[in-house]
C-alpha cells in the first residue's frame, strides 16, 4: 500500500521535474539510462520511504527501500552509508532474537522460542536456523483450556470460540477425540490456535504476554455466542471408507447380494473394521430372508447358517434359520415320495439322504432311505 | 482486498493529476526519432531489483515478459507493486528474484490453504458427495477471486523455503481415487488450468464401483495431476489398544511401505507423500511414516499452512458438499496477521 504510494509520487516528482524542464527527460538520458533528475527524485522518494519505515518498526521492508534507492543510483553516497546501516541494524536484532530464541527453547517456553524465530524470519525471511527451530516446534504451542459443560458440543464450541462451528473438527482432532465425539461434562479440552482465525477468548480473560494468538491485527474480540444444545446437532465423522459407503448403498438399495460383497471387500483388508462387519450382517440377514421369501430354501439356509455362525445371538437370523430349515427339509423329503410314487428309486434315496444331512434324527427320511434301499437291493438280485 | 481498492484509486487519482497538470504547461512531445526502432525505456537494475519507467501502458504480465523473459512471473511484479496494469511515465519496481521465501514479514506470516474434496456427482448426497455444480461454482470462485490453484511440488518447495508463492497459492487435494474426479473435476480443472493432487488408497484403487483404475491414475499423471498415497486400507493408522509394537509395525509395513511398491510398479514412481485416512495420526504413526520414506503427510485438520508447517502434519481443509460459498471462502485464509516487529 504505502509503497505504492511512494512508487507514485516518485513518478509524480518525474513528470513534474519533466514539466519543469519543458521537455521530456527521457531525450537527455543514455540508451535504457534514466536522467538524473529522474534518478534524485526515486532516490529521494525511496530514502524517505526508507526512513518511515524504519520508523515504524519495519526493518526489512525499510532495507528494500532503500536497495531500490541504490539501484536507481548505485554512486549516491547517502544512499549506500543507508543501506549499510540498516543491514547492521537488521543483523545486531536477528543475532539478538536467534539468542533469545534459543534460550526460550532451552527453558520450555515454546510461545516465547515461537515469536523470536518469527521476529528473525521478519527481519531476514531466509533465515535458515530460525526457519528450522519453528519447523521442528510441536504443533499447538498454545490452546485455552476449556472445560466441559453439559450441553457443550464441539461445534457449539468452535462456534463459541473461532466463530465457526465447521471448526469443531479442530478441536476433536487437537484433543484425539473422534470427530463426532461426545464430551462429557468436566472434562478439559484444549482449544488449540489455528493460524488466521482469531481466538475468542471468554470474557475478562487476560492475555499472556507474549501470546500469539489474537494477532494485534486480528479483528477485535466478539462477545461469545452461546453454545447449540447438544440435541440439536450431531456431527458427521470427517470421512468415510468408500467402499463403506458402497456397501451402504447396495444395502439401502436391498441388493443384499452386491451389499454382501462390498462388505466381505472391505472385511478381506481390514477384518476388524466393526461397522463392516455390521453391514455384512445386514447384508447376509437381507439376503437369506429374500431367498426364504422365494421359497429358496436351500440357499436362505445356507446365508442364514452363515449369519448365525457370526451372530450367535441373530434371534430373528436364528428363528428364520429354523423356518429353512424345515422348508427345506419338508422339500427334500416330499420330493423323495414323489419319485418313490415314481418308482424312481435313485432319486428318492438320493433327496432322503439330503434331509438325513440336514437333520441325522429325521425318523421317517431314515425309515423311508432305509427301505428303498432294501427293495432297490433286492430288485438288482431280481435282475441278475 | 479494501487496501487494494484504495491503492488502484490512489494511483489512478495520482494519473489524473499529473497529466492534467503537464496538459496545460508542457509543450507537444517530439516525434519519436524512428519508427522502426522505439526507444527503450528509462530502466536501472541491481542484483535484487529492476526499476522501469515504461513508456507506453504496460501490464504486469508485459513486464514479465519483457523483464523477467517468462510472463507466468506476472504474480512476483503483482505481489511486489500491489498493481496488474502500470501507466506510462511511471516507476515500477521489478523485483528479480524472490524477496521472501518464508512469507513472514513485520505485520504476520503467509498460509496456503489446502483444500479436500470426495466424491461428486451430478446431484449432492449427504456431506460428501458434493455436487458437480457446485465444485465448479466454488472453483469459478477461486478464478475470479484471484487465487491460483498451485501444484503439491510447488507447495512443498514452499515448506523447505525453497519457493516463494504467489500472495493467494492454495492447493487442491482430492481423497480415495473416485471415477468422479475424471467425470467432473477433471473438466472443470482442465478448462481453469488448476492443478490438483489425488490421495488414493491401494485397495480401493480399480476394485471399488466408484473407483478409479491404475491405467487411469497413469493417464492424470502423465497429464499433470498429482497422484500420492493414502495408505492400502484407508483404516485407523492410530496404533490400537492391546496391539503389540510387532504387530503395529507389521501393520504399518503393509499401510504404508506397500503402497509404495504398487506405486512404483503401477505409476512408475514411488508416492512422496501420505494422506492420513481420517486424518488421524499419533506420534507413533508419525515416527513409522517418516522410516517409510514419505517426505510430508497430511491430515485434514481445518487450517491454512505457514511455510514454516512441520512437514508430517500439514493440514487442509474439508469441502463439505452443503457447504455455501460463503462458508467455502471461510476456508481461504491466506495471511495470518500478527505483529513481528
Amino acid at each position: 500500500m504505502s509503497l505504492r504510494r511512494v512508487v507514485l509520487l516518485a513518478a509524480m516528482a518525474v513528470t513534474a521535474a519533466a514539466c519543469a524542464t519543458g521537455a521530456p527527460p527521457v531525450e537527455q538520458a543514455p540508451p535504457g539510462g534514466m536522467v538524473s533528475s529522474q534518478r534524485q527524485a526515486l532516490v529521494a522518494s525511496y530514502s524517505e520511504r526508507a526512513q518511515a519505515l524504519e520508523t515504524d518498526g519495519r526493518l526489512r521492508e525499510a532495507l528494500e527501500a532503500r536497495k531500490i534507492a541504490l539501484t536507481v543510483d548505485p554512486d549516491n553516497a547517502a544512499a549506500r552509508d543507508g543501506l549499510r546501516a540498516a543491514q547492521a541494524k537488521i543483523d545486531g536484532l536477528i543475532s539478538q532474537r536467534l539468542a533469545e530464541g534459543r534460550a526460550a527453547q532451552a527453558r520450555g517456553a515454546q510461545v516465547a522460542a515461537r515469536r523470536s524465530f518469527l521476529g528473525v524470519l521478519a527481519l531476514d525471511p531466509e533465515n535458515r536456523a530460525a526457519f528450522e527451530a519453528l519447523r521442528e516446534q510441536t504443533p499447538d504451542v498454545e490452546g485455552l483450556p476449556h472445560i466441559v459443560r453439559a450441553g457443550d458440543t464441539l461445534a457449539g464450541l468452535a462456534q463459541q470460540y473461532y466463530g465457526n462451528r465447521a471448526l469443531g473438527e479442530v478441536i476433536a482432532e487437537a484433543n484425539r477425540l473422534a470427530p463426532n465425539a461426545r464430551l462429557a461434562a468436566g472434562t478439559q479440552l484444549k482449544i488449540p490456535e489455528v493460524p488466521g482465525v482469531a481466538l475468542i477468548r471468554p470474557g475478562a480473560r487476560k492475555d499472556p504476554p507474549h501470546a500469539s494468538l489474537p494477532g494485534p491485527g486480528a479483528p477485535p474480540a466478539t462477545p461469545a455466542t452461546p453454545a447449540t444444545p447438544a440435541s440439536v446437532q450431531r456431527e458427521e465423522p470427517a470421512e468415510v471408507n468408500p467402499l463403506l459407503v458402497e456397501a451402504r448403498e447396495s444395502l439401502e438399495r436391498k441388493d443384499y447380494a452386491t451389499a454382501l460383497g462390498d462388505a466381505d471387500r472391505l472385511l478381506a483388508s481390514t477384518p476388524s473394521n466393526a461397522e463392516a462387519q455390521a453391514l455384512k450382517r445386514s447384508a447376509l440377514y437381507g439376503l437369506g430372508k429374500t431367498q426364504y421369501d422365494q421359497k429358496q430354501y436351500k440357499d436362505s439356509y445356507a446365508t442364514l447358517g452363515q449369519l448365525v455362525k457370526l451372530a450367535p445371538n441373530h434371534e430373528d437370523a436364528a428363528k428364520l434359520l429354523r423356518q429353512s430349515r424345515g422348508r427345506l427339509i419338508d422339500d427334500h423329503f416330499g420330493r423323495g415320495i414323489r419319485y418313490y410314487r415314481e418308482e424312481k428309486l435313485p432319486e428318492a434315496i438320493a433327496e432322503w439322504k439330503a434331509v438325513l444331512e440336514i437333520d441325522p434324527q429325521h425318523i421317517a427320511a431314515r425309515k423311508n432311505l432305509e427301505q428303498s434301499e432294501r427293495l432297490l437291493k433286492s430288485l438288482e438280485e431280481r435282475k441278475q | 482486498m479494501r487496501g487494494r481498492g484504495l491503492g488502484a484509486a490512489i494511483l489512478l487519482g495520482g494519473v489524473v493529476l499529473t497529466a492534467g497538470a503537464c496538459a496545460t504547461s508542457a509543450p507537444p512531445p517530439p516525434p519519436p526519432p524512428s519508427a522502426a526502432a522505439p526507444k527503450p525505456p528509462p530502466m536501472r537494475q541491481s542484483d535484487d531489483f529492476l526499476v522501469v519507467i515504461p513508456n507506453t501502458r504496460e501490464t504486469s504480465a508485459s513486464l514479465a515478459a519483457q523483464y523477467l523473459g517468462d510472463q507466468s512471473k506476472a504474480w512476483m511484479i503483482e505481489d511486489y507493486t500491489g498493481a496488474a496494469t502500470f501507466p506510462a511515465g511511471q516507476a515500477v519496481v521489478i523485483p528479480k528474484r524472490p524477496w521472501n521465501l518464508t512469507g513472514v514479514s513485520a505485520t504476520g506470516y503467509r498460509l496456503v490453504p489446502i483444500l479436500v474434496y470426495h466424491n461428486l456427482d451430478r446431484a449432492a448426497k449427504g456431506k460428501l458427495v458434493q455436487s458437480a455444480a457446485s465444485f465448479e461454482q466454488q472453483m469459478r470462485y477461486l478464478k475470479s477471486e484471484g487465487y491460483r490453484p498451485i501444484t503439491m511440488g510447488e507447495f512443498l518447495e514452499f515448506t523447505r523455503m525453497g519457493r516463494q508463492l504467489p500472495k493467494k497459492a492454495v492447493v487442491l487435494t482430492f481423497d480415495d481415487g473416485y471415477k468422479s474426479f475424471k467425470l467432473f473435476a477433471y473438466p472443470v480443472l482442465k478448462e481453469l488450468g488448476f492443478s490438483a493432487t489425488l490421495f488414493v488408497y491401494t485397495d480401493y484403487v480399480g476394485a471399488g464401483r466408484n473407483a478409479l483404475s491404475w491405467p487411469e491414475l497413469k493417464d492424470l499423471q502423465a497429464e499433470g495431476f498429482d497422484v500420492q498415497a493414502h495408505s492400502k486400507t484407508h483404516s485407523d493408522l492410530r496404533r490400537a489398544p492391546g496391539e503389540t509394537s510387532a504387530q503395529f509395525e507389521r501393520r504399518m509395513q503393509a499401510e504404508l511401505a506397500l503402497p509404495r511398491d504398487m506405486f512404483k510398479r503401477q505409476l512408475g514412481q514411488m508416492p512422496e507423500t501420505l494422506a492420513y485416512p481420517y486424518g488421524w495420526w499419533d506420534t507413533d504413526v508419525l515416527k513409522q511414516v517418516k522410516a517409510s520414506g514419505y517426505m510430508a503427510a497430511f491430515t485434514v485438520r481445518r487450517q491454512a499452512n505457514p511455510s514454516f508447517v512441520s512437514p508430517l502434519t500439514i493440514h487442509r481443509s474439508q469441502i463439505y458438499a452443503d457447504m455455501t460459498l460463503e462458508d467455502f471462502a471461510k476456508n481461504l485464509t491466506v495471511f495470518q496477521e500478527e505483529d513481528l516487529r
